[in-house]
């Protein structure tokens, strides 16, 4: 099997992240959740790369794509879910911290007071 | 029986002016004293209203909605150790007397949490709308629960010392009625009901859930009981 330039730098990028994102999970930086779905987008993204005849061939008989307008399309529905994933789970990240923040502010400023019998 | 003295009575209240005081007076001469209102960031003089009827109030400086205050109040309680908390709505919807109704279900020493349903015994004057609101929400908290309850939005509620010290709720807005419910059974706290009435008014019914609210909610609710570690 020949394999064009792209077909190693795609995978060594794949893997990279993949990477990045399991040395996140150790320093507690990200989710399992992250994990998991970041590192099947990226894996999807390898393989695809190693095999695109096949996977193209496959896709194009599964989504009834007839030319490569509509590839591209689809692709990007996907790469555009995927970052609506990443987003969401952020947003909800920062509401938390921001909730706790303001919880924190909150108790600190209630002086204590005699619980009244 | 559980001594007054022993009880919180939490009360989560945003841009509740006109009525906060009359709901902190109504329970003060139910003869509880311990009444603590979360003001989560209102615009209106909430704050104001509830010390002069004789709360302590606790500010969040932003508004970050009905769960984040809920579970502010129950930290609060927490840190000052009280045994019981009872939460209830500060838009004069609940009847504190009905608190008495709460205790003696948790006096049976059986439950954690005693949830005030108003669908035990059907409360009179609660509007269509509302009552198909809460049965779509009784499915999806039920579906995730063992147990069926009757009322899973219900705001009154009363938790004893291991439900306080145990639980730990992540969602902001209404959902987390539904989250203290399911996060209370994974956990292994006992959860009972106990019958209720309200009253709605107009004030009432302008506050609470509209449908997009709703489905708000129910995403939230979702996404954290499937995606996120409830405890």
């Amino acid at each position: 099997m020949r394999l064009e330039i792209y077909q190693i730098v795609v995978p060594i990028i794949s893997a990279i992240f993949i990477w990045g994102l399991a040395s996140r999970f150790r320093r507690s930086r990200a989710s399992m959740q992250e994990v998991v779905v970041g590192s099947l987008f990226w894996l999807a993204v390898a393989v695809f790369a190693l095999f695109p005849d096949f996977f193209s061939r496959k896709i194009a008989r599964l989504f009834g794509i007839k030319s490569n307008i509509n590839a591209i399309i689809f692709f990007c529905l996907g790469l555009i879910f995927f970052f609506q994933y990443k987003l969401f789970f952020m947003i909800k990240k920062q509401q938390m911290a921001l909730t706790n923040l303001t919880r924190k502010i909150a108790l600190e400023q209630q002086p204590d007071k005699e619980v009244e019998a | 029986m559980i001594p007054a003295k022993d009880i919180a009575v939490m009360i989560p209240a945003y841009n509740e002016g006109p009525m906060i005081g009359e709901v902190v007076t109504h329970v003060r001469t139910c003869g509880y004293k311990n009444i603590i209102v979360v003001d989560d960031g209102s615009r209106d003089n909430t704050r104001k209203q509830a010390l002069d009827a004789g709360a302590r109030v606790i500010s969040h400086p932003i508004n970050r909605g009905a769960g984040a205050a809920s579970q502010t109040g129950l930290h609060y309680a927490r840190q000052q150790g009280f045994p019981y908390v009872i939460q209830l709505d500060a838009d004069g919807q609940h009847h504190p007397e009905d608190m008495e109704t709460l205790i003696a279900k948790m006096a049976e020493g059986r439950w954690d949490i005693v949830i005030g349903s108003r669908f035990i015994q059907m409360s009179e004057g609660i509007p269509q709308r509302r009552i198909a609101y809460n049965r779509v929400s009784n499915l999806l908290t039920n579906w995730f629960c063992r147990g069926s309850y009757s009322d899973s939005q219900s705001g009154f509620r009363m938790l004893n010392r291991r439900a306080i010290e145990k639980l730990n709720l992540g969602l902001d807005g209404f959902g987390y009625c539904s989250e203290m419910i399911v996060v209370g059974e994974r956990i292994g706290l006992s959860i009972g009901e106990a019958a209720i009435k309200v009253s709605y008014t107009e004030y009432s019914m302008s506050k609470g859930q509209d449908l997009h609210m709703g489905i708000t909610t129910a995403v939230n609710l979702i996404w954290k009981l499937i995606f996120h570690q409830t405890h």
